[in-house]
């Protein structure tokens, strides 16, 4: 093996590359059948935070004829150290050149990533495109919610899979034991995962383009690669595959605790939200196995922080009875509880004051627009008096410091909706100062954070005009031009980034030689400020003969679009409609209230069927 | 009070954990282990731990302490059959004492330095018997120079390793790829180094 100790001594923060945590899972590579690469594109305190890393980590290990190991990509002078000194990439675990598994599966958490999975494959000598790559050469997949519009990578990608990963890895698993065994082609093997349901093999489908550069047709090439591929879900949540051990990582990550996945779906429907879309339809889990799940996993990682993981923990129904039993736990063990994406009520802030034992932080509220119109357009069904009146609670509950969050650049939006923001932040600090002293403590912080939308498919804005660059840079300053309180503290975030994240998130595969035209420019860590350059991106675009212009443009109903032939359950009407009640500002009722008739009730589970 | 004294060795890719991250890993490893620590008053509060002087990244040791506080007394060796069976690679304690050796005590340490190329023994003489040592330390104000000679103890040749015994307080500090940096300013490189920290010393020398 080449002399790691020579590298690690010369870089920031090693242990990022050493692996060797507690609750690592150490096999004999010559003793299993199948060695898999699990890849996380950006650097290891990202990936760690993963949830669903630690989920298929957890359960391809399961496995014995499987051995599942990590690698995430390095960090700039840890890229110059493999270069220099020749090594390719390696796994975590073992040390093994990433070349040298059987497949390698990235996770597609954000589309700035995708840079950086093609500098991962080219450190590990491993040829970019699909089709340059030989019999005994890894099979390079991907999943995640970026999967849902996997044209953008698809000359890069053997095959995805599409959905939930739990069931599918496995059968991908199996296939492939027996492929191997029986001494197959690459292509016989593709030939036979096609056959699985949520499998995506974009080489056995021809696209074919219209004069303006829309999609004419798409359609699959091959007996095997079926005209629609539905995603996948775990039905029965309740007795899902849950890890016992989390890896406990030295290093400081971002989400350095035990996390419980209490639900997966949202039954809000905001209308800019994929999560909230194609995770549906609402599934959860009860407090007693949540409960079960937590004591092990105390028991395991020696961790003192829990937190509960949703997209919207207040519509958990078993809150109440999961917050109580879990705090008597909590408390016995001296471990802290953490409570995002939760609604503040009475209720919220009493439980919070009693988890959160350290002295109060910020209380979030996520607005998400300015003006009610626009809170009705993107059907996020609260309303300035609810706001303001969770500000009032939680000043009155000891809190000083509030956090918004919106979004500027949404559809239907204009200039006078985005003051809107800056008002709402100034009605927030007027609650604290209409306050009788006694009843709140001295002084404000209003922390106004704007991000720019983005359009994402399997939206009911899938078809919408992102906002160009100098729009989003306007909005940004009509924002800022109205704020006059010294309480009040704005952020917003590189339009820039917005553009390039939309044109990859609603992009076809013709942008793949972009993509690599960037790669060979020197693109990689696109999300870090240490490495966007959207110089690099521009003389991509130029180079390739492409205008990213047309991927943030808005789509008719009438066209292809280079996700349509994914089935997420949610149908295209639902989505048509939803939109249209957006344009008169209309809203629609939550899953629980009413049922919408989204299409989710296909997979036969969960809220649907409540 | 049930103070008690761990001795711990971190070896292999261990070494390259941060202090801090250590001191998080022991914490975890101790809740694990279901050893009950002390925890302090107030707000926030945290377990009663003290570590000795931090080991460098990136250097391995067979002679590190931390000292605990304990809610109750314990049995030494179930206390270190506990907490060894919960601990990840390279992270090993080799002893547990009720009888503390006070790490407050600490000034010198001995080192194990492997480098890749041995100097002569002339070099070594001739580099002691400078009156001054000068290095040039790195602080947020800039370069400074500073004179190291005062805190070498010993430095001895043995074989294919080199000994060394430096200042290791909190007012005096001297690791030894700082020695090896000063090596090369006076005329030897010695490559690419392993560095172990061997032993503490109190002011008179005597083992702790």
């Amino acid at each position: 093996m080449f002399d790691l100790d020579r590298i690690l001594s010369r870089v920031q923060k090693p242990a990022r590359y050493t692996g060797g945590e507690l609750n690592e899972v150490k096999k004999d590579p010559g003793k299993v059948k199948i060695r898999y690469c699990f890849c996380f594109p950006d650097v290891y305190e990202i990936g760690m935070s993963h949830l669903g890393m630690k989920i298929l980590y957890s359960i391809i290990n399961e496995r014995e004829d499987t051995y599942c190991e990590r690698a995430f990509a390095p960090w700039f002078d840890m890229e110059e150290e493999l270069v220099k000194n020749n090594i390719p990439l390696f796994s975590l675990e073992t040390k093994t050149p990433l070349n040298q598994f059987d497949l390698l599966g990235f996770t597609l958490q954000y589309e700035m990533s995708y840079s950086n999975i093609l500098n991962m494959l080219k450190l590990s000598n491993i040829p970019l495109l699909s089709k340059d790559r030989k019999e005994g050469d890894p099979f390079v997949y991907a999943g995640g919610p970026c999967a849902y519009n996997p044209e953008p990578l698809a000359d890069f990608m053997d095959f995805y899979t599409l959905g939930e990963g739990e069931e599918i890895t496995n059968e991908v698993l199996d296939v492939y034991k027996k492929w191997k065994e029986e001494g197959g082609t690459r292509h016989e093997f593709l030939c036979k995962i096609a056959r699985i349901e949520g499998v995506y093999v974009p080489s056995f489908y021809d696209v074919e383009y219209n004069d303006d550069g829309t999609i004419k047709s798409f359609a699959p090439n091959n007996e095997y690669a079926k005209p629609k591929v539905k995603k996948r879900i775990i039905k029965d949540l309740e007795n899902v595959y849950y890890p016992d051990k989390f890896i406990v990582p030295y290093m400081d990550i971002v989400h350095d605790r035990i996390m419980l996945e209490v639900f997966r779906g949202c039954i809000r429907g905001c209308r800019f939200c994929q999560a909230g879309m194609i995770y549906r339809p609402v599934r959860e889990k009860s407090p007693k196995r949540l409960l079960s799940d937590a004591k092990k996993l105390i028991e395991s990682t020696g961790y003192e922080e829990i937190s509960l993981s949703s997209l919207s923990t207040s519509d958990y129904t078993g809150f109440k009875e999961l917050a109580e039993k879990l705090l008597c736990v909590t408390e016995s063990e001296k471990i802290n509880m953490s409570l995002p994406s939760l609604r503040v009520d009475n209720f919220s802030l009493e439980l919070m004051d009693k988890v959160q034992k350290v002295r109060k932080s910020s209380i979030t509220l996520a607005p998400e627009a300015g003006s009610q119109r626009m809170r009705d357009v993107i059907n996020k069904q609260v309303t300035k008096k609810d706001l303001l009146k969770s500000a009032e609670l939680a000043f009155r509950g000891g809190w000083t410091s509030i956090k918004l969050y919106f979004m500027i650049g949404l559809p239907y939006e204009t200039l006078e909706d985005v003051v809107e923001i800056a008002n709402l932040g100034k009605e927030v600090v007027d609650v604290f100062y209409t306050l009788p002293k006694e009843e709140r403590k001295r002084g404000v912080n209003v922390t106004l954070s704007v991000s720019s939308f983005v359009p994402k498919p399997f939206t009911p804005f899938q078809w919408a005009r992102q906002n160009t660059i100098e729009e989003l840079h306007e909005k940004q300053m009509a924002v800022k031009k109205n704020i006059k309180s010294k309480h009040i503290k704005y952020n917003y975030h590189e339009s820039k980034l917005s553009v390039l994240e939309g044109v990859f998130a609603r992009g076809d595969r013709r942008l793949g030689k972009v993509l690599l035209k960037a790669h060979e420019l020197g693109a990689k860590f696109d999300s870090w400020n240490e490495g966007f350059d959207m110089e690099k991106w521009e003389k991509a675009f130029l180079e390739c003969g492409m205008d990213y212009s047309f991927y943030t443009r808005e789509r008719s109903y009438e066209e292809i679009l280079p996700w349509d032939f994914i089935d997420i359950g949610i149908t295209k009407k639902f989505l048509q409609s939803e939109n249209e009640r957006a344009k008169n500002a209309q809203t629609t009722p939550n899953c629980r209230v009413k049922c919408a008739s989204c299409g989710a009730a296909v997979f036969g589970g969960g809220v649907c069927f409540e | 009070m049930s103070k008690y004294s761990f001795r711990y060795e971190k070896t292999g890719l261990a070494k390259y954990i941060s202090h801090l991250d250590f001191v998080r890993a022991i914490n975890r490893a101790l809740r694990r282990a279901h050893i009950p620590v002390k925890y302090s008053q107030g707000f926030n509060p945290h377990s009663l731990l003290s570590f000795g002087m931090p080991l460098p990244v990136g250097y391995t040791s067979v002679c590190e302490i931390f000292e605990a506080e304990l809610e109750r007394d314990m049995d030494e060796n179930l206390i270190m059959e506990k907490l060894n069976s919960t601990l990840p690679d390279g992270i090993r304690i080799l002893e547990v004492s009720k009888v503390c050796p006070d790490i407050k005590k600490i000034r010198y340490a001995k080192y194990i330095i492997k480098p890749e190329f041995m100097p002569g023994k002339d070099f070594v003489k001739s580099f002691l018997e400078n009156d001054t040592i000068v290095i040039d330390k790195k602080t947020k104000s800039g370069i400074k120079e500073k004179d190291i000679k005062k805190d070498i103890k010993e430095i001895n040749l043995c074989g294919t390793f080199i000994e060394m015994v430096l200042s290791a307080s909190n007012t005096a500090n001297l690791k030894p790829d700082v020695v090896a940096a000063a090596f090369k300013k006076y005329g030897f490189d010695l490559g690419f180094c392993q560095y172990e920290r061997v032993m503490f010393f109190d002011e008179n020398l005597n083992k702790i």
